[in-house]
Parts: structure tokens; sequence; C-alpha cells
């Protein structure tokens, strides 16, 4: 009998563990430190010192009598500072208006387009399950959207919602430029990018039912709505649940697509969390309070999925 | 399977027809815009078919390949993923092995599993200001060692996951008899499970190189010029002179057609990756 134990199961995982301790969980500590501090980073002058004025060639200029030409050197340095303040980052943004505006732009996008994209993936699934001619080929092109740059995808679909002139302006909607519909838009663009994969996840599914199973159902009914849904949609079930578990976690992540299609516009009408965030940290200089959003994000996120994906432990049995 | 008439097939593969082409329509008007002249951005009737709306040019093309910064772009997307996956397999590969055959006790095996899992779901803002605070202390800022690393740390659980359910689906008694014949782990490990996983190893190298190959969020934060990747690239240069849509169509193309390649190579093993090994495709 072989034994699956014994010490050298560490020296395989090991590694990884490491790997993963240094650079997830000790940033996210660092993080909750951060956000629980004013942050304050500034370049200050710390000394001077005389230096030689040098030529291009590398010697020094001298002056007339023979010393060589000396300039002020101002030494600078990036100094961080962190100071205590009480919570004040988490209060502040309990009473932030933009981070609740926020939170409504993450909360349609998310339910909507996860939504749509589940219902619209289910739908192309059935109609790919059948004969179809040249299904091979079509099922390729639909890949296409799933691997594309999403901050490349953003600008194209800046180019397809262009109100002057884009292939979409005989439409006469302001896709970009009135707050409700560059809301759409965006959802529309995650549709593109997204419904692929759920429709390729539910076509393998449905791929891997057994046709006898479908075949007994028939003897039974002939509603197509039916089979559905008694006998199909009820093997599909953990699959959904899956798809719908991986397109929350990528969802509410939402910020390429805004970066390059709308940059948050109009106003603040698709400024989503991750884009917020992102801003207060990284164009307002404003760590402390960036990381306690991403904190506060981090907790919604966990909760939420533990709350409503306990059954996807089982499987990864 | 019941027999459908031929009509039937016919229709519905038509509705299958006109879906992938609504699905194919942004990249087809990407690649139409890139072959205008800028002139005829908007001028264009029809359907911009090139060749029957307008006479094709690929002065777009070389306009912008020809400039270093799309070539140093290309070259750090490319070291930079390359080398974020490499370190991900090396650390990723035997981890996912582990999980697989091994039994751990102080913490269950499929509570590992969802430790490396629950990453997944980890949204990348929470670790990008430690991260660019600590880089810029350490100066590492726009180098690609500091984006490696973090490309490396986002491709990493999903190497664990999906490569643990690749070496579960592989028969255990192959591994036992080398161990019978008097192999340790680590030699039934490298010439006996690993060469069986190879392929689907490989096609999860290639998703998790379009991943990496993706990646902005860091990117953005922490590269700037020296070590800016492409979406880096694409995202920065288009503010200057306001949108210039030939220029974003080449760029946005140069961007999208190696991950987009990839994906077309890894077709096979898209469903199983994407669902990190939960659902076989």
């Amino acid at each position: 009998m072989i034994r699956w134990t014994g010490r050298i199961k560490f020296l395989f995982l090991l590694p990884a563990v490491l790997w993963v301790l240094s650079f997830t969980v000790f940033p996210l500590g660092y993080s909750l430190y951060l956000s629980l501090h004013e942050v304050e980073r500034k370049v200050v002058i710390t000394g001077r010192e005389k230096v030689p004025v040098l030529k291009s060639d590398g010697t020094p200029v001298l002056k007339a009598d023979g010393t060589p030409r000396t300039r002020t050197k101002v030494i600078r340095e990036l100094q961080t500072s962190f100071t205590w303040n009480n919570f004040a980052n988490y209060l502040r943004a309990f009473r932030d208006e933009e981070v609740r505006e926020a939170v409504r732009v993450t909360v349609i996008f998310t339910v909507a387009a996860v939504g749509i994209e589940i219902l619209l993936g289910l739908g192309l699934a059935w109609l790919f399950n059948r004969g179809l001619y040249a299904r091979g080929f079509l099922r390729s092109v639909m890949i296409l959207p799933i691997f594309a740059t999403p901050v490349a995808v953003g600008y194209l679909f800046f180019t397809i919602f262009y109100e002057l002139g884009g292939p979409l302006s005989w439409t006469g909607i302001p896709w970009l430029s009135d707050p409700d519909w560059a809301l759409v838009s965006i959802i529309l663009v995650d549709l593109w990018q997204w419904t692929p994969f759920c429709f390729l996840v539910f076509l393998a599914a449905l791929q891997g039912i057994p046709d006898e199973m479908i075949e007994t159902a028939q003897l039974d009914t002939n509603s197509q709505w039916e089979i559905w849904r008694y006998v199909i949609l009820p093997i599909l079930k953990p699959v959904i649940v899956i798809v719908l578990l991986l397109r929350f976690a990528e969802a509410v992540k939402l910020f390429d697509i805004i970066a390059t299609l709308t940059k948050g516009g109009p106003g603040i009408a698709t400024q989503s969390y991750s884009y917020l965030a992102f801003n207060r940290g990284f164009k307002m200089n404003d760590f402390g309070y960036a990381s306690a959003l991403a904190f506060l994000l981090l907790v919604a996120v966990m909760v939420i999925v533990t709350l409503f994906f306990r059954r996807l432990r089982t499987s990864y049995e | 399977m019941i027999r459908r008439s031929r009509l039937s097939d016919a229709f519905w593969s038509l509705v299958a027809l006109l879906v992938a082409m609504v699905f194919f329509f942004p990249l087809y008007w990407a690649i139409s815009n890139s072959l205008r002249r800028p002139v005829e951005t908007f001028t264009v009737t029809g359907l911009g078919m090139p060749f029957v709306d307008f006479t094709p040019t690929l002065d777009n093309w070389r306009l912008q390949l020809g400039t270093p910064e799309a070539y140093n772009a290309l070259a750090n997307s490319t070291v930079i993923s390359f080398s974020a996956v490499a370190i991900a397999l090396l650390l990723g590969v035997p981890a996912a092995y582990a999980l697989a055959r091994f039994r751990f006790f102080t913490v269950p095996n499929r509570d590992l599993t969802i430790w490396f899992l629950s990453q997944r779901v980890l949204p990348p803002v929470a670790t990008a200001v430690p991260f660019f605070i600590l880089f810029s202390s350490f100066d590492l800022l726009d180098t690609r060692l500091a984006l490696t690393l973090v490309s490396a740390t986002f491709v990493l659980p999903f190497v664990v996951v999906i490569c643990r359910q690749t070496f579960y689906d592989l028969p255990v008694e192959l591994e036992e008899a080398a161990l019978v014949d008097g192999a340790g782990h680590v030699k039934a490990f490298l010439w006996v499970a690993l060469p069986l996983a190879a392929p689907a190893i490989a096609a999860a190298a290639l998703i998790m190189f379009a991943f990496a190959w993706n990646e902005y969020l860091f990117a953005v934060i922490l590269t700037i010029k020296n070590a800016a990747t492409l979406p880096v690239h694409i995202a920065g240069g288009v503010d200057t002179r306001g949108v210039q849509f030939w220029f974003v169509a080449v760029r946005s193309l140069i961007a999208m057609v190696p991950p987009v390649l990839l994906a077309l190579i890894a077709q096979r093993y898209i469903v199983r990756g994407l669902t990190l090994g939960a659902v076989k495709g």
C-alpha cells in the first residue's frame, strides 16, 4: 500500500503558500494598516551639498583661479508618514455621497449584467446544442470577445457608441452623453464580452448530459419547456451557480472598461466602486482612504460569497 | 437524438450565424477603421467593407508599429506575461499536485484549495495601494520586475486550482506503480504525472498568459513608461490629441490579437480553465 503522506508533501506545497503569504496576505495586512491611518507622502528637502560642475566629458569646470566651479545640490527624499486617525477613513466612507453613488452604479451593473448574461448564455447554449451547420466555426467566433483586452474593448466601443457618425448613431440614442444610457452602454459592453463565456460553459454542460436522459423524458412529455424545466435546468444548476459566482466576482471589480470608455462620466454616472477607490488612491493620493474603500469592498464581497455560495465548496471536493 | 428536418436546421443555423455576426461586429469595425484614411472615419457609408465602401490602406498600421513606444510596450507585455506565467507554473504545479494527491491534516485539502480559490474573488484594488507604496520604497516602480511579481501572484491561484483538477483526474495507479518500483514522490511527479498532465497544463498556461497580458489595473499603477505594457500604452497615448479612431483601432487590435489567438489555440480547455476546473469542457 502506498502512503500519500510524509514530509515530502510540504516540499510541493510550501513554496506556493509562502508566495501567497508574502504577495497577497502581507499586502492585505498592510492595506488594513493603511486604512486605519492618515497616510501622507511628501517630498522633503533633507539637505544641501556642494558638487562640482562637470563638462559633458566628465571633467570639472574650473574657475579663473583654478579651483573647480561648484553648484548647490538639493537633496530630496520621499517621506511617508502614518498617523492613526480613529477610523476616520471608514467613517468618511459611510458619509461620502460619491461612495453611495458608486455603490449604486456597481450594484445595478452587477445585477443587470450578470443576470442578463446568464439568461442569454442559456438561450445561446440551447441554440447551439442542436444540429447546426458550421457549428464549430460559429462557436470559435463566439470565443473571440472573452479574451479581448478589456482596455482595448473600452476604446473599441467608444468608436462604436460615438454619437456623431458612429455605427450606432442612427438610433439617436445618447449612448455615452446621457447618465442613464452611459450605464446601459457599459452593461452592453460587458454583455458582449462575457455572454460568450456563460454560453460556452453552459454548452459544455449541456453536451455532457447523456442523450438517453432526454429521450427518456421525451417519453413522458412533448413539451420542450417541461424538459428544460424539470430535467435540464436541475442538472445545470450547479454549473449555473459556479458561473454566477465567477461572474459576480469579476463584475464587482469593474474597472478597465470604465477607464477607457467613459472615465466614470458623464459626471460620476458610471463611476464604479473600484474606479472610485482607484481615483482616491492614485489620482488624489489619498492612500488611507483608498485602502479603507478597498477593504470595505473586500468585506462586502466575502460576506456575499460565503452567504450565497456556500454550496460551491462541494464542487471542489 | 431525434432527427429534425433540414429546414429547421437551416433556420436555426441562420439565427446562430446572425448572433455570431453581432458578436463579431465590434472586432470587424475595428479592422475596418484601422484600414481607413483618417478623413474617411465618418464618411464611409454602408457596412464599411474594405474594397467595397472604401479603398483600404495600411498607413495607420505602419505609423503605429513604427513608434518605439509600441515596440517597447509589446516587448514589455511579452516578457512580463511570460515570466509571470513561468513563475506561477513553477510554484503552482507542484502545489496543485500536492493538493490532488497528498492528504493534509492541520488544514484539510479542501480548505487549502478554497484558500487559493478565494484570491480569485479578491478585488485587486485592495492590494494595489500596498503594492504601490512597497514597490516605490524599494525603488522598483516602472520596472518589469515589479509587474512580473504582481502578475505571477495574480495568475498563481488559477494555476493551482486548474492543475489540481487535472492531476485529480489522472489515474493514481500509474504513480503508485512507479512508487512500488522504488521511485520517490518527486520522481513519480516529474516522470509520471507531469508528462501526462502536460497538455492540460500547457493549455492552462496559454490562458494564464492571456490573463496576464490583459491585466490593466496593476500595470497602470506600477508602470509609467519604461515598463509600460500594451494595455497601458493604448490607454495612455490617446488623450493628447483627442481620440484618433484610426490609431485607436490599430492599437486595440495589436493588444487583442495575441490573447485572442492563444484562446483559439487552447479552445478545448477554455471552459475548464475559466471555470477553474469545475466544469469540464
